[in-house]
């Protein structure tokens, strides 16, 4: 197996998707079945092999990056092909893997309007290979590209299969069709805070041919080394820190940059909005634990106030914001601005206990808004409306599918037992005890706001069974005949209501490969 | 004695031309013209191949004023590959129309000579050789829509300026030698940095600059431009967005680290300006474009700005960050090269498709024509610089170049430059939605003319601008490795 | 294992296999209610059975536990680490002590019987399957709640029975205000959680870990590193026990939360969920006790004034399950009262007999609402006669709430008066006294208007089947002798099983019989029932008139609910729900996009300025200064059709001569 544990494994989990996709776009157009069979296979060997690490992942050394490789790219800027997997990267990668797949199995029958397989199927691969090669790239430029790849598929997923209904830009003697705003939004929006990524990037290269003994180097481990040491500093390190966090933070998103959002979630093709809430937005918190904390540790004692406010702001805001909606996809996504907030809140604090918390935060969301995102999708589809006005006793109507929604939705609201809870339980032990010389008075009082906002979490979320699962169906939908979860929707959801209990019940699953990484890290930037 | 291996390329080029001037006279079937000149075309490459392997150093000519080194070889090579490219574009699109083709491959080839006698040279009256080579063919070229007022106009306006720019840099060149009594950039470099606070000689080199600013488009000097392209016969358009533009940066890169190096102090600031210019206005304008063609020049002006970013750390750097500089602009002319030229391709091919080249016109492309529309997203979003598409590696060089330089200027300049490549996106992302978002318009003919095959070359050259632009994206290395090279233009000085 | 604290009281066992086993009978609901989803509605009895099974399981269990801990002591705590995130550890464990094994054996016992009713009561209900599922969640999720050996699991049991409790009030989610009243429940609890989880936070990172035995071991050695948050942390700790305990302000939604089934309501919301707050407080007892004694008075006054304005409310209650749930709310008042004053046995013994006499009262008004198909007193009456089991457990139920001796309430909210007496606290005690004596009153008044005079409904009654009156009957007696275990200079077991403690503290109760007290209750008592005897006891037209005629003044705050809901509603969930929910929407929509929609239409404009004025008009301007410059007339010459090329020439040549000027300007 050392083939597999020196790098062939991780790439293969990379590459094999966007194998399948240039596969895919070989096959004949009208052979539905070949294109299904390979979407499947392309997307379940890399679960095979993420599988086959979580056995040979050594969880005792969770902080050094295995599986890894580090081979020359492109010599001419020292940007290399370094990949490897530590103990924060592995959950999220093999939560990506899963996702993907699942994803896959649930297009099988519901393929959205236009209909065209091939290219839909295609763009699910592309994704799969951005997503997963994100989280195992360990070279900036590498980081980079990947980070980019998934605006593209996200692009045209949005603007060819979205929601086509016109909408009114509010504020402005604009129509448009929804699909389209949403799609250019999301995309603008986000090349905005990369771009400034970029710079930041080429700032921290910049810089570190600066202090000796390092030379100009795009790698993260050795960047972080010299950030450890104290390489980036002053003034230099608050606008690099500036520039990353524009980058990541419009992608987690924070408050206020999260307003393509809504839009990208309740216009994106049910697919689009699972791997978009539960893989894409972890890429950005994704960012700010394994770059902007460990290379400039400095700056983010600076920024962590700041971020930790935004953040208990945007679990408000977004709360409040759920209670506003009436339309079921569009609550759902601002309920994805208040759990990315806990995460968040877990970051600022630059604690073992917090950054853990923020890692099971984002897998946990990542299963559990997933799952809602599912469900939402797969009620749209029967009753072609979103409109929680126009839904009500679903309970009744699909009795598996209302069940299935009541089990996500308690999820999403954090129940203890379940995998949403840790997230945000943790994140308020660690902002109550923040890191030495944090502002006390600050983060005290964003954990108090914080378990305000797990009430108000609550409140719309059992709002939203009420009106769309409970009481007596509106006569309109007696005459249709509303089909129950078919099984290709129970073989893609039960797995996560499967993973969604188990990393409820322990926690060690994802903790287990987490802690050593986290408290390394925190030992190596904040001195323990 | 004369290395002619040095000149082979050169002379194969000029036979070429000549042949097919006397073969347009007595060949029946005109197309033969073209296969000659494709033929010429691609000899011509092999002595580039032998020279670039061969273990002999820099060749130097007539004294020095035409050397043939990394630097000539390397953008000798991309004039010739553009220039092939060009020709494939030219086949079906001469034939449609009744054009003199013997005349016009016979200009084209002209023109592409002269831009490979650009790459050596190294005195003030080659370079200018090199220049009025490459544009006055081009003079005629523009006009060559003989029926078409339009491209009458674009023909004369684009003469009329650009004389205007060749006296500038005649006028600049005197100076020069007048006041540094050398022609060669070497001789001139070596006394060029006592004459910095000499009036006469900032007046000269800014003179220069602005000759050759308008051979690039630059901002304030592209007035010509949008109204040429849209003029011209498509092929042509890509030739001047391209190669001709690429001569001037030739001439450019040549002139500012060679023979002005030392004074870098005095023209980065102006460059400065232009490329900020460049960039913003044309960005700004193509916004409001609803002809791709008239669109993709301003885009071109804008991709100007870029390639001018990096000259601006010039005072700030030592020789090595001069040879990163170099190679910077380099790495993104080639690079920006085949995806302008897939991107034309793509005009010719598309307008035909959809009897329209506007962006309206080419709505739900993608339904009768997924391949052109999946091209469309390459090579746009290619143009965007959104990885994995090559275009990323050329602004990422950029942007490199001037955040590693030190410089707060720089730096400046390097966050004007990432707007205005978020503004970018949003033009490039228009016809791309168009393509694959909108519904097909009542303007698109019928079927026979809409799912009509591509013919032949004009495919071929859509495929080998598309595959570079995607493998190019994946693995940058295999430019660098060519633009690493032209390091030793600044470093040998 | 055994706690370093524990080599103190040698005496103590550690409870054996039977102890280390105990895990069993918590996860036994859980499987009970996956084997239930799964196969549930296969079965004949719908999966019922399987829950009785299970709880049969825990009720033998818990009694087994019991005994052994009467007969020789038990301190036993286990612990399996779950998730360690850097000092913090996550534990999953059971803790097998005097304290749990009383709540084992409540629950076991309450939740045996009440399935067992259960089983005729919901026979035939729309989601007879789902009901007994989520019933099992409960008795699960309260089990692993009482089992906690630390915060964090307390912290999962306790959301999970008030996650049960919203899925079981609102079982008949038909209907909005069903659905609804599960929600208020469910909100209602949240928003006090927010203070048992901060709590738990600031006390388990002051002692570097969750688990009681830590935390009250450092409680107990005046730890300095609780100095600064003992006091705070009780206070916190207490708000989330406010919440499920239903203590004023947080008591609305218990009434409320009667809208679920009847064995719901008996056992959830009366015998067992609702004394989760008091049996925290009673497991933080050390702290209470010591480090966080000022803040005692709290809780007695908070106890105090729920007794008095629950009790007041029971009284003009025609809904007989909203009179004993308010009764339940009084009660409960009573034993945080207690506990407040020091009173650790007096609290928890009256959560035992509660337990009894308060669950059979529920089933019999179960009883009694199945027979008569209305929740209203005044469509029963004269029912003494036909339901001859309900009623005697009625009666029985009635009498240990009313606290007549010898049944069981009698022993146990006299040791509360007795103990709030002694502890100096006498305005609390005479508040209880006069609690007592309301609660006589609404009592007579329930057991008078439902089984006495004339029979006013219109269904056929019929007594209810043996699988329900055996329960009640079985509970009718526990009712009687339920008190017999904790008696003053007699027996005082009780007393001994739940001090069987890790972390010996001080109490104050069990202060032996208070003679002239246990009168002056007695006597209010009874003449409250006399009261109720005087003016319902004889027919007359409709109830709530006479209601009227005797409660002249405090009948309108009382129908109003002292008009707590609307205050809720009016200041809070209105407030929040509508306006401030609409405006956050709206400055989404309108000023932060609007911000972002707005660069783009700015930027638009600024390109059709630049295009047109810049790129395009501009031009004409600058030929005129360039003509100059250039000293050529060039810029007024002919121009073609549409091009402007001597302007675009001189347009170039202006440029170069400008960037010279500039230049040389400024080298």
């Amino acid at each position: 197996m050392a083939w597999f544990d020196n790098g062939w494994g991780l790439s293969l989990i990379v590459f094999l998707p966007i194998a399948g996709a240039l596969v895919i776009l070989l096959a004949p157009k009208k052979n539905l079945t070949a294109i299904k069979s390979f979407g499947l296979t392309f997307t379940a060997l890399p679960v095979l092999l993420a599988a086959i690490m979580i056995a040979r992942f050594d969880y005792g050394a969770g902080s050094a990056f295995q599986f890894g490789t580090d081979l020359s790219w492109i010599a001419s800027i020292n940007a290399r092909y370094h990949i490897g997997i530590d103990g924060i990267s592995f959950p999220l990668l093999v939560l990506s893997t899963v996702l993907t797949m699942l994803a896959v199995i649930y297009t099988f029958n519901h393929w959205p309007e236009p209909h065209n397989p091939k290219a839909f199927m295609a763009l699910i691969l592309v994704l799969g290979t951005a997503m997963n090669g994100t989280f195992v790239a360990l070279d900036l430029v590498l980081f980079f590209v990947f980070f980019e790849l998934v605006l593209l598929p996200m692009y045209f997923m949005i603007g060819i299969w979205g929601d086509k209904t016109m909408m009114k830009v509010p504020g402005f003697r604009i129509e448009a069709e929804t699909r389209l705003y949403a799609a250019i939004k999301f995309f603008v929006f986000t090349l905005f805070g990369s771009a400034f990524m970029l710079l930041g990037f080429l700032a921290l290269y910049y810089r570190s041919g600066e202090v000796a003994p390092f030379v100009r180097t795009f790698d993260i481990p050795t960047l972080i080394q010299a950030g450890s040491q104290g390489a980036f500093t002053g003034t230099f390190a608050f606008l690099v820190f500036g520039a990353l966090f524009l980058g990541f933070a419009v992608k987690v998103p924070m408050w206020p940059l999260h307003t393509w959002l809504p839009d990208a979630h309740t216009a994106a093709p049910t697919v689009g909005s699972v791997l978009l809430a539960g893989i894409l937005l972890k890429l950005g918190s994704y960012g700010f634990i394994r770059i902007s904390l460990p290379i400039l540790p400095e700056e983010a004692h600076h920024w962590a106030p700041a971020i930790a406010i935004l953040a208990v702001i945007g679990i408000i805001y977004g709360a409040l914001a759920c209670l506003a909606q009436s339309d079921m996809k569009r609550l759902i996504a601002f309920s994805s601005v208040g759990h990315m907030g806990f995460v968040m809140l877990g970051i600022s604090t630059l604690t073992v206990v917090g950054i853990n918390a923020a890692v099971i935060g984002m897998v946990a969301h990542g299963l559990i808004t997933g799952l809602l995102f599912f469900v939402a999708g797969s009620m749209a589809h029967r009753y072609h409306t979103r409109e929680m006005a126009k839904l009500g006793g679903n309970q009744k109507l699909m009795p598996k599918m209302g069940a299935i929604l009541g089990f996500t939705a308690i999820a999403s609201l954090g129940l203890p037992g379940l995998a949403g809870f840790w997230g945000e339980f943790m994140s308020l032990v660690g902002s109550y005890n923040p890191a030495l010389g944090l502002n006390l008075g600050v983060f005290r009082t964003a954990m108090v706001v914080g378990a305000i906002g797990t009430v108000l979490t609550a409140g719309y979320m059992l709002w939203m069974l009420q009106r769309v699962n409970l009481g007596e169906p509106s006569g309109e939908w007696g005459s249709h005949a509303l089909v129950d979860a078919d099984v290709y929707e129970l073989t893609a959801w039960v797995p996560l209501m499967v993973l969604i209990v188990a990393v409820g019940v322990f926690p060690k699953l994802v903790f287990g490969a987490t802690n050593g990484a986290v408290a390394a890290l925190v030992a190596k930037a904040f001195g323990g | 004695m004369i290395d002619y291996l040095a000149l082979a390329p050169e002379i194969i080029i000029a036979a070429t031309a000549v042949v097919v001037l006397l073969a347009d006279l007595w060949l029946v079937r005109k197309y033969w013209t073209a296969i000659i000149a494709v033929v010429g075309t691609t000899a011509a490459a092999i002595p580039l191949i032998v020279m670039a392997v061969s273990t002999v150093g820099d060749r130097e000519l007539f004294g020095g004023s035409y050397v043939v080194d990394p630097f000539a070889l390397v953008m000798k090579g991309v004039f010739l590959m553009a220039g092939y490219v060009v020709l494939l574009m030219s086949f079906s699109y001469v034939e449609s129309d009744n054009y003199y083709e013997g005349e016009y491959y016979f200009l084209l080839l002209v023109s592409i000579l002269g831009s490979l006698v650009l790459g050596s040279a190294r005195d003030l009256i080659s370079l200018f050789v090199g220049i009025e080579l490459v544009a006055s063919p081009m003079y005629v070229l523009a006009g060559f829509r003989k029926g078409d007022l339009k491209s009458n106009e674009a023909a004369l306006k684009y003469y009329l300026l650009g004389v205007l720019a060749s006296a500038l840099l005649l006028y600049g060149s005197s100076f020069v030698f007048g006041l540094t009594g050398s022609l060669t950039f070497d001789g001139i470099a070596s006394v060029a940095g006592g004459l910095v606070h000499e009036p006469a000689f900032v007046m000269a080199v800014l003179f220069i600059l602005a000759g050759i600013g308008f051979k690039v488009s630059a901002v304030p000097f592209h007035f010509w431009a949008p109204d040429t392209y849209e003029g011209a016969p498509t092929p042509i358009t890509a030739y001047l967005s391209v190669s001709s533009k690429a001569a001037g940066f030739v001439a450019l890169l040549a002139v500012a680290y060679r023979a002005f190096g030392p004074a870098s102090a005095t023209w980065a600031p102006v460059v400065w300006v232009l490329a900020a210019l460049s960039m913003t206005i044309a960005n700004l304008s193509a916004l409001k474009q609803d002809n791709i063609v008239r669109m993709l020049a301003y885009s071109s002006i804008s991709h100007a700005g870029f390639m001018l970013v990096p000259f601006v750390v010039a005072p700030y750097v030592g020789a090595d960050g001069l040879g990163n500089a170099v190679a910077a602009t380099v790495t993104y002319l080639i690079i920006y090269a085949f995806m302008n030229l897939g991107a034309f391709a793509l005009v010719i091919a598309g307008s035909r498709k959809a009897g329209s080249g506007t962006v309206d016109g080419w709505a739900g492309m993608a339904t009768y024509a997924p391949g052109l529309a999946f091209l469309g997203a390459v090579f746009f979003f290619g143009l965007a610089g959104i990885p994995p598409l090559a275009g990323w590696f050329a602004k990422f060089v950029m942007f490199r170049v001037v955040l590693t330089a030190g410089s707060g200027w720089a730096v400046g300049l390097a966050v004007v430059a990432a707007l205005n490549s978020v503004v970018a996106i949003y033009y490039y992302a228009r016809v791309v939605k168009a393509m694959w978002m909108d519904p097909v318009p009542a303007t698109v003919p019928d079927r026979e003319v809409r799912e009509a095959a591509v013919p032949v070359p004009l495919a071929l050259a859509l495929g080998i601008t598309a595959a570079i632009v995607l493998v190019v994206g994946a693995a940058p290395g295999l430019v660098t490795f060519f633009s690493d090279a032209t390091k030793t233009l600044a470093g040998g000085g | 294992m055994v706690l370093a604290a524990e080599e103190a009281m040698m005496h103590a066992s550690d409870g054996g296999w039977l102890a280390q086993g105990a895990w069993l009978i918590v996860v036994a609901p859980f499987l009970a209610m996956v084997a239930i989803v799964f196969f549930g509605k296969r079965m004949p009895r719908k999966g019922g059975e399987i829950a009785v099974g299970a709880m049969g399981f825990v009720f033998v269990y818990s009694a087994a536990l019991l005994i052994l801990n009467i007969a020789n002591g038990v301190i036993y705590q286990h612990s399996i680490l779950v998730a360690q995130l850097g000092s913090v550890s996550v534990e999953w464990g059971w803790v097998v002590d005097g304290l749990s094994t009383m709540m084992y054996f409540v629950v076991g016992t309450l939740s045996f019987l009440v399935f067992t009713y259960a089983l005729g009561y919901m026979k035939g209900d729309v989601r007879e399957t789902w009901f007994f599922a989520a019933f099992s969640l409960f008795a699960g999720s309260m089990l692993v709640l009482v089992s906690a050996p630390n915060l964090i699991q307390l912290i999962v049991g306790w959301e999970g029975v008030g996650l049960s409790s919203y899925l079981l009030i609102g079982h008949y989610w038909e209907e909005k205000e069903n659905s609804s009243a599960g929600m208020k429940a469910f909100y209602t609890n949240k928003i006090a959680d927010v203070g048992l989880i901060i709590g738990a936070i600031v006390l388990g990172t002051a002692v570097g870990s969750f688990r009681y035995s830590d935390i009250l071991e450092a409680a107990a050695n005046n730890s300095s590193v609780l100095v600064p948050v003992a006091v705070l942390g009780g206070v916190l700790l207490f708000i989330g026990a406010m919440g499920k305990s239903a203590q004023f302000p947080f008591h609305v939604w218990l009434p409320d939360a009667m809208a679920g089934p009847t064995p719901v309501s008996s056992l959830m919301h009366a015998a067992t969920m609702v004394t989760a707050g008091v049996y925290l407080v009673a497991r933080m007892y050390p702290l209470y006790a010591g480090m966080a004694a000022d803040m005692r008075v709290l809780i007695v006054i908070i106890g105090t004034i729920t007794l008095l304005i629950a009790g007041l409310l029971a009284i003009v209650q025609d809904d007989l399950k909203r009179v004993l749930a308010y009764s339940t709310v009084s009660q409960l008042g009573y034993m945080i009262a207690a506990l407040g004053a020091g009173g650790y046995t007096a609290g928890l013994f009256h959560l035992w007999t509660h337990a009894f006499f308060k669950g059979l009262l529920f089933l019999t008004a179960g009883s009694v609402i199945h027979a008569v198909h209305s929740n209203n007193m005044s469509d029963m009456g004269g029912l003494r006669k036909k339901m001859p089991v309900t009623f005697w457990s009625f009666t029985s139920a009635s009498l240990a709430l009313v606290a007549i001796i010898p049944f069981a309430g009698f022993f146990s909210k006299d040791e509360i008066l007795a103990t709030l007496g002694h502890n100096g606290y006498t305005w609390a005690m005479w508040i209880g006294i006069l609690g007592a004596f309301i609660t006589a009153f609404y009592m007579g008044r329930a057991m008078f208007l439902t089984f006495f005079g004339t029979y006013k409904g219109e269904a056929h009654v019929h007594e209810s089947p043996a699988v329900m009156t055996v329960p009640m009957a079985i509970l009718g007696v526990a009712s009687l002798i339920a008190g017999w275990v904790n008696i003053p200079g007699v027996y005082e077991g009780f007393h001994h099983w739940v001090t069987e403690r890790a972390i010996t503290f001080t109490s104050f109760s069990a202060e032996g019989f208070d003679v002239p007290v246990m009168l002056t209750g007695l006597g209010f008592a009874l003449a409250g029932v006399i009261v109720a005897y005087v003016i319902y006891f004889r027919d007359a037209e409709t109830q709530q008139a006479r209601d009227r005629i005797r409660i002249p003044v405090l009948w309108p705050l009382l129908e109003h609910k002292y008009y707590l809901d609307d205050l809720y509603l009016a200041t809070l969930i209105n407030p929040i729900k509508g306006p401030i929910a609409r405006a956050v929407n709206w400055s989404n929509s309108y000023i932060i996009d609007g911000v972002v929609n707005g660069a783009g239409v700015v930027a638009r404009l600024v390109a059709r300025f630049v295009y047109g004025n810049l790129d395009q008009k501009g031009i004409d301007l600058a030929v005129n200064t360039a003509a100059i410059v250039t000293g050529s007339a060039g810029g007024q010459a002919r121009r073609l059709q549409t091009g402007k090329v001597q302007q675009y020439a001189a347009m170039t040549v202006a440029g170069a001569v400008l960037l010279v000027v500039a230049i040389v300007i400024f080298t």
